[in-house]
């Protein structure tokens, strides 16, 4: 694999855009990729956090009052019953699977453009896993007895049940937080040994030797690492594909027209690493910028990237194609009445055509070398993937809720201020972690980008020799 | 009664010659320190394979059987229920639960491993005291020999004559 | 006897919840609750929970008490005590205008919680209504008067009883010429003597009457017909052609209840039965209307015309030369009117003309003649002596007019509300400042209260004795359920201290009549046995047969006045607030309305056509102008409705009338006028602003779609739809395994959609026996509204004429439930007899199960609907049903806690359950009995024969959720000469 793909990288005069700028010493990398760690406080990264955070803040301020007052607060109703609360969970959760996909699978597969962004990914992974925890947390409507979601002897004596969905999602979600915390962490600690020793002053020596637990690069460290960051990348790849799989089945499981639908597991995975790959690259290009990291993420990464999005893209396009022929096909008088009727004509048609526009039509300007190369198409189309894919699940969700089968029941669902602090919250919450991030971590693994750096040049001296 | 030598290589190749020398002339208690991973060193310093997977699938295996139990028995057992008209044993709505759990363990017993394996947290080591160590995680490449106080000059010795640098030498009692 | 009560002090001590609260008690005691007066939209409806909440201070927590006189329960109890936590149920009855339904409280340590019919009572059969169960929720409001002020100086029970024979002994010298009562109509036999004897001691004293949806034009009707006014009563169970004039005898009036009954008795189809056939004629969609076969619109003036033309007809063609007179050859509607009266002469005998009390006398008058002529007279329909005088706006004229003449020192005020419910022009708000004692016996503060000088706090219905008369003339003794809750002093012993017997206290006065007029040596036992069986036997009256007058009938009905010109003002009693008397009834309100689903809010009702040719919409608010009056309104389309003409329901508008009713709503009757109280023509619409009205709908499409939902078939072709009624029945090919459910009760309900008139009572029903709470017009327009069993209301085909259902829905408890497998946490589990269980106490509240329901019967707590409550509001709760806290899914479980006092009676009794024993409070209340129970493991059983039944068909079905509640398809029984177009 690693061999071909050198080839490829040889042979092909179409690519010459390299994955690695130059080559740097091990000493220039850590100096280059620890520079925002050890420079000081920018003060535009200082702006940027009094904004996230004062958005945190607002998040802090909606859960107490929707915890004090009662969720009614919000817009659901019924048939609404579920509505920004689960539409902001699913869109955070797929959000949060470009980066152990990223991380694990490209690693299985050794494609070493993702030496550069894997950990920006990951930490993204974590920031996004952690918004999304908070919905199916705070929907409930008596959040302090959550707990009994989870199978512990109870006095009641009585057991949750596991053939709800949500069951599996309480399982699913906190193991692939656990597992991405995990690899995030193990992945982390060479360079965190590394900044432990690279650290002039004591008290940042300290910090970071104890997050580094020792680490003293030995052999013995590395033997069993390796190994272990190899299985959790294996571990995780199918776990990366079982969450959005169970998530799916929150709404596949059900008997509502447009949640009962075969396809959802497949089309939710491609439609959250769709999302996932948008959410790197909005993040990713502002920040290459800042902090001059374009010789280690360059044009080749966002280009790759600009390809799974078109691939996932397309994949998304397909499973809404079958969902409608499936509507049509089964005769099914309530699945076509949602599929060619509530959604196009409905009341909520502006949103339905919104998403055919950012999931459907918007990615296939990456057919366009031009338009994977430049960097404000890049940028534009990754949010405006992100606003396709929040919508999808409005589809989904509000849509597919507020008309179903008795039209006696039927009801229009409007959110309220509270919805909309809470959303922009966690969007405040994410920025603030992820700059804390940016602040106190190399975004990029020293360690890793040393060892391709060895490999490029084993391959060059390969090349010279013939 | 163990004292550390420690001793700066150029580049990964001289380290492991020098590993192998130092093991021929049967120091023990060799390792090797380098920012990445070093082809080769562990032959070199005669190291076997890494248990961890084993330990990981054990942990998968404990995780998903674990579940699968717990989910039948709660609910076909324990407390049997009428839900909805499906039987309290449905295999194939246990799966996902049995799955993730199998995912879960499985994870925390890897990493569980390599935090035993690698003796980790261990925040402090004799090793730390040598200033110049501190390369090790950057761009140095470093040999250490564990050895009883009275070899320790022989090995410092030895190391130098293989071209280590800043050979330096931590005795056992100020670890 | 003082019994321990759940949140009740025993002992009278001062209760407060913060320090603040009781300075503030100690502050003001008469003073409204702060922020009493702020307006029931948004939150703050919540927000006038809180209020009702903190006016327990002004509740005077006294324990409540069973009456000090023995009552005696309907069945007897062993021992005769009350025993904690054992129901017992009391029968008593309810006055609507001069006729009376008996009921059956259900009493829990001497509280009362709900409201049934009573099973022996002519006019209620067992069956309760809508207003009957709203009675309770009055009785323990905490807004309630309190005391007697006079002069804004409370005065003490005593005193108010010195004052009164005080005042009564100032009008001895001129034989009270200048003393004048107000009553509300009644026909209770005792407070006719009362007015008897008062009338000997003060002959010069007047008595008004004052009924605001009075039957004057009825009197007035029978007396041309007849000579002297009659109260018709309507029989149909010999009825098999019905024509309503405007007659909404399904929805309004105490005998609606019993007729829903004959009427639905007749609906079944199928061999041997013949069922019977409704026309209706009539402006706006009624609760009749939208039963009716034929339904034929027209404008509320123009019901005589085709009275006349239907009379013309039975003469030409049918030979009813009597006829001749009083008909008259129709410019319009000649099909029908025709149509209508072949139909009537084809059964003869067993048809029936009725009209409404709308209605201008010269249409009851013609109705009488044609009935008689038919000679259905006295078979489905009976006659009896009325009592005599107005009761509507001319009463209130001819007192208005003696006040003005300033005639008037003293005036005693029992009516209901008077200021608000007289028309505009009488002008008696103004009139009663110049009253010096005007005494008014209120149950609460209300506009009339405010211009009076001696107010009295009236003691509820439930809590006095007194007593009333059917229709059919049979007497039921009231007995109050408990001692009054707040100072306060009933009708009985007002009236009877004007003849100094005020202290004797109502019990006595009553025996006192009782027992005179029965004169048996065993009065007592008697007595007892009145009391408990809420009958007087032997205390009906023989229906009579007079004879027609044709040719006054003739006269009358060519002199009517011809309706006057332009769009065409009609007013109409709201079918929930009636004249306004439950504005303050929060259940009411939240009730939707039974057509438009509309609640906490009134619109001017108006057709498609007429609003597309003013150009108006649903929503835009607009002016009414009649005779120089105005009013702003929001207007609504509605299906059905007749043309240039619009509809004004009453009772809205209310501008002292608490948090729960001030302001809700546009009060129409500002444009009364007394000589056109109902009909009026000549009004204008003026739109005003651009803003939309909200309106707060439980139902916002009425459209099925196309779906086989509530399913209607024509008579004839009910055969020929079999198979497609057996694609939405029977067993359903599945991976499941079957649960068994032999050898135990298999819970089941099955919802005859023929029978059922949508009237809505099982709604209220449920909510009073379920502690459902009330979550006001925000949370309704946010579609959060909490009724268990809803009525959902589908039309079809010619928007401007459609054809109408009602379907009642409550949880059908699915045997493969879609909610349960999806709730995390077992909260909803089917228990071992089928039934689809709600745990509160174990629901986290992830409202998956409401998400995964295709029936959307579940209803959720989005906030804590149930806090504050003050203590009065409390006793009310049913002890055997969980009060559901914030966050929590609820819904219907068949009444479980029915179920398990029965269950625990029989295994006590060593008995099986009988089939019809127990009876879910929708089914019990239901009047038509369109809803039945039991067990379908129970071949016998009522229910199993109607799951078994041709007509029988699942909602739903395709999904395979085996719901437990089955649908029998409502079957209409067009006349084939009307049949199409």
């Amino acid at each position: 694999m690693a061999e071909t793909a050198t080839q490829v990288e040889r042979l092909d005069p179409l690519d010459p855009i390299p994955v690695l700028a130059g080559r740097p010493g091990d000493r220039e990398v850590n100096d280059q990729l620890f520079l925002p760690v050890w420079q000081q406080t920018r003060r535009g990264w200082l702006a940027l956090f009094a904004i996230t955070s004062s958005l945190a803040g607002l998040l802090v301020l909606a859960i107490s009052y929707t915890v004090a007052t009662g969720i009614g607060v919000w817009g659901n109703n019924i048939p609404v019953g579920w509505a920004f609360d689960i539409i902001n969970f699913v869109w955070w959760i797929g959000i949060g699977h470009a980066g152990t996909l990223i991380s694990a699978i490209l690693l299985l597969f050794q494609q070493r453009w993702r030496t550069s962004i894997n950990r920006f990914a990951e930490a993204m992974t974590l920031f996004a896993v952690m918004q999304a925890l908070i919905f199916p947390a705070l929907h409930t409507g008596r959040p302090w007895f959550d707990f009994w979601l989870f199978p512990y002897p109870s006095t009641l004596g009585l057991w949750p049940n596991f053939k709800s969905p949500l069951m599996w999602d309480v399982f699913a979600v906190n193991t692939y937080f656990l597992v991405s915390l995990m690899f995030w962490y193990v992945g982390l600690l060479p360079d965190l040994a590394a900044l432990r020793d690279t650290s002039k002053k004591r008290g940042a020596r300290i910090a970071y030797g104890i997050f580094a637990l020792g680490w003293r690069g030995s052999a013995r460290h590395w033997r069993h690492y390796r190994i272990a960051y190899l299985l959790l990348a294996g571990i995780s790849t199918p776990l990366v594909l079982s969450v959005h799989s169970v998530v799916s089945f929150d709404f596949a499981v059900s008997l509502l027209p447009g949640w009962h639908t075969t396809i959802f597991p497949p089309y939710f995975v491609a439609g959250a690493i769709f999302s996932g790959f948008a959410m790197v690259l909005t993040l990713v290009i502002p920040a290459r910028k800042v902090f001059g990291f374009e010789g280690v993420i360059t044009a080749k990464h966002l280009e790759n990237m600009a390809k799974v999005m078109l691939a996932t893209g397309l994949m998304v396009s397909y499973g809404y194609a079958v969902e409608h022929f499936n509507a049509w096909y089964s005769g099914d008088h309530f699945e076509s009445f949602l599929f060619f009727h509530t959604r196009q004509a409905g009341p909520y048609a502006p949103v339905y055509w919104l998403m055919i526009f950012c999931n459907v039509v918007v990615p296939n300007v990456f057919w366009w070398k031009k338009a994977r190369q430049s960097i404000w198409a890049l940028w534009i189309a990754s949010i405006l993937v992100n606003v396709g894919m929040w919508t999808e699940r409005f589809v989904i969700i509000v849509i597919s809720l507020h008309r179903d089968f008795l039209p006696s029941s039927w009801a229009m669902y409007y959110p309220t201020l509270v919805d909309w602090s809470i959303y922009v919250g966690t969007l405040g919450m994410f920025g603030t972690l992820f700059l804390l991030f940016l602040r106190f971590v190399p975004s990029v693994s020293a360690s890793e980008v040393k060892e391709l750096r060895r490999e490029l040049d084993h391959e060059a001296h390969a090349r010279a020799a013939h | 009664m163990a004292s550390y030598v420690l001793g700066e290589f150029q580049e990964e190749a001289a380290l492991c010659a020098a590993a192998r020398r130092l093991r021929e002339l049967g120091f023990a208690g060799l390792d090797a320190h380098s920012p990445v991973p070093i082809h080769g060193v562990d032959e070199a310093l005669g190291l076997k394979r890494s248990p961890v997977p084993l330990i990981g699938l054990v942990g998968m295996l404990l995780g998903g059987g674990g579940a699968y139990l717990m989910q039948w028995w709660m609910n076909a057992v324990d407390y049997s229920l009428n839900v909805g008209g499906r039987p309290p044993q449905s295999a194939p709505a246990f799966i996902p639960v049995t799955f993730e759990s199998a995912v879960l363990v499985a994870s925390v017993f890897i990493v569980g491993g390599l935090f035993a394996l690698a003796g980790f947290p261990r925040l402090h080591h004799p090793v730390f005291e040598v200033e110049a160590f501190r390369t090790a995680c950057v761009d140095g490449f470093w040999l250490s020999a564990e050895v009883e106080a009275p070899r320790a000059e022989a090995a410092a010795e030895e190391m130098r004559r293989l071209g280590a640098r800043n050979v330096s030498r931590v005795d056992g009692e100020e670890a | 006897m003082k019994l321990p009560i759940y949140g009740q002090s025993t002992d009278g001590r001062e209760h407060w919840r913060s320090l603040s609260e009781r300075e503030q008690r100690r502050a003001h005691p008469s003073e409204f609750p702060a922020g009493a007066a702020e307006a029931p939209e948004g939150f703050s409806r919540r927000g006038f929970l809180q209020v009702l909440g903190a006016s327990v201070a002004l509740a005077g927590l006294e324990a409540c008490r069973p009456p000090r006189d023995t009552i005696h329960p309907y069945v007897r109890s062993p021992e005769r005590e009350v025993v904690p936590g054992a129901a017992l149920h009391y029968a008593t009855a309810a006055e609507w205008g001069a006729e009376a339904v008996g009921l059956l409280v259900t009493t829990y340590e001497g509280r009362p919680t709900k409201v049934e019919g009573n099973p022996d009572h002519p006019a209620s059969l067992g069956a309760s209504g809508t207003f009957e169960q709203a009675l309770l929720l009055d009785l323990y409001d905490p807004r309630r008067l309190q005391g007697f002020v006079r002069g804004g100086q409370p005065l003490a029970f005593r005193s108010t009883l010195r004052a009164l024979s005080d005042l009564a002994a100032s009008h001895r010298g001129d034989g009270g010429a200048r003393l004048r009562f107000l009553v509300r109509e009644s026909g209770s036999p005792l407070l006719a003597d009362l007015r008897r004897r008062i009338q000997a001691r003060y002959p010069r004293a007047t008595f008004h009457v004052h009924e605001s949806l009075s039957s004057d034009e009825v009197r007035e009707g029978t007396r041309i017909a007849f000579g002297r006014p009659m109260e018709p009563r309507l029989r149909l169970e010999g009825a098999r052609v019905i024509l309503a004039l405007d007659h909404d005898f399904l929805g309004l009036g105490a005998e609606r209840l019993r007729l829903a009954r004959e009427y639905a008795a007749r609906r079944t189809p199928g061999p041997g039965a013949e069922m019977n056939r409704l026309y209706a004629a009539e402006a706006h969609l009624s609760t009749t209307g939208a039963v009716a076969d034929h339904r034929i619109r027209m404008r509320s003036s123009e019901v005589l015309s085709f009275a006349r033309a239907v009379a013309h007809r039975l003469a030409e063609k049918h030979g009813l030369a009597a006829l001749a007179g009083c008909g008259q050859k129709p410019a319009v509607r000649i099909r029908e009117a025709e149509a209508v009266a072949d139909d009537l002469a084809r059964v003869g005998a067993e048809a029936l003309v009725t009209a409404g009390p709308r209605q201008p006398a010269a249409v009851h008058a013609v109705a009488a003649a044609v009935n008689a002529a038919l000679g259905s007279a006295g078979r489905t329909v009976e006659y009896r002596p009325a009592p005599p005088g107005p009761t509507g706006p001319a009463s209130l004229r001819a007192l208005a007019d003696a006040v003005g003449a300033g005639q008037v020192d003293t005036l005693v005020v029992t009516a209901r509300n008077p200021v608000y419910a007289a028309p505009a022009d009488v002008g008696l708000g103004e009139l009663l400042a110049r009253v010096p004692n005007s005494l008014y016996l209120a149950l609460r503060e209300d506009e009339t209260s405010q211009r009076c000088s001696f107010v009295l706090a009236a003691s509820h219905p439930f809590e006095s004795w007194g007593d009333a008369r059917a229709a059919d003339g049979q007497v039921t003794i009231c007995q109050p359920l408990l001692s009054p809750l707040f100072e306060s002093i009933s009708e009985v012993e007002l009236l009877a201290s004007f003849l100094d017997e005020g202290d004797r206290g109502g019990h006595r006065v009553l025996q006192d009549l009782w027992r005179s007029r029965s004169a048996a040596p065993d009065f007592d036992v008697r007595w007892e046995r009145w009391l408990a069986r809420g009958l007087v036997p032997d205390t009906a009256v023989a229906p009579e047969v007079p004879a027609v007058r044709a040719g006054e009938v003739a006269a009358a009905a060519r002199s009517a006045p011809a309706p006057r010109e332009g769009l065409e003002a009609s007013f109409v009693a709201d079918p929930k607030l009636l004249d306004g008397r439950f504005a303050e009834n929060a259940w009411m309100q939240e009730l939707p309305d039974p057509i438009t689903k509309m609640t906490w809010d009134n619109a001017a009702l108006l057709s498609p056509a007429t609003a597309k040719r003013l150009g108006l919409e649903s929503g835009q608010r607009v002016e009414l102008r009649l005779r120089g009056r105005k009013v702003e309104a929001p207007l609504w389309i509605a299906p059905g409705h007749a043309d240039d003409t619009v509809t004004l329901p009453l009772g809205y508008g209310r501008t002292v009338a608490g948090p729960t009713g001030t302001h809700v709503g546009f009060d129409a009757g500002r444009l009364r006028a007394a000589e056109a109280p109902w009909i009026d023509g000549g009004l204008a619409l003026a739109p005003v602003g651009r803003r939309k009205h909200a309106f707060a709908c439980t139902q916002e499409h009425f459209s099925m779609e196309g779906r086989d939902l509530a399913l209607t078939f024509d008579r004839g072709d009910l055969a020929g739809e079999k198979h497609r009624l057996d694609e939405l029945r029977g067993p359903l090919p599945s991976l499941l395994g079957q649960v068994d459910y032999q050898g135990q009760m298999k819970w089941g309900m099955a919802i005859d959609l023929t029978r059922c008139i949508g009237c809505s009572a099982c709604t209220i029903a449920c909510q009073a026996e379920n502690n459902i709470p009330v979550v006001g017009k925000e949370q309704v327009a946010r579609s959060r509204e909490m009724h268990w069993i809803r009525v959902d209301r589908y039309f079809s085909g010619d928007p401007e004429n459609p054809e109408v259902v009602a379907q009642p829905l409550a949880c059908v408890q699915c045997e493969r439930a879609p909610c349960e497998y999806v709730c995390p946490v077992n909260a909803t589990v089917h228990s071992d007899e089928g039934l689809n269980e709600m745990i509160y106490n174990r629901c986290v509240g992830t409202r998956y199960c409401s998400n995964n329901c295709p029936y959307k019967v579940r209803r959720f707590n989005f906030f804590e609907y149930h806090r504050p409550k003050s203590a009065t509001e409390k006793m009310l709760m049913n002890p055997d049903v969980t009060v559901r806290s914030r966050g929590v899914m609820e819904k219907c479980t068949y009444c479980v806690q029915r179920i398990e006092r029965h269950r625990i009676a029989a295994r006590i009794a060593g008995q099986e359950i009988r089939d019809g024993q127990i009876q879910t409070a929708c089914q019990q209340a239901c009047p038509s009995q369109a809803i039945r129970f039991g067990n379908l493991n129970d071949p016998g059983a009522q229910v199993t024969a109607w799951h078994g039944d041709e007509r029988r068909y699942d909602l739903l079905h395709e999904l395979g959720t085996r719901p437990r509640t089955a649908y029998l398809v409502r079957v209409r029984n067009p006349n084939p000469e009307l049949a199409h177009g």
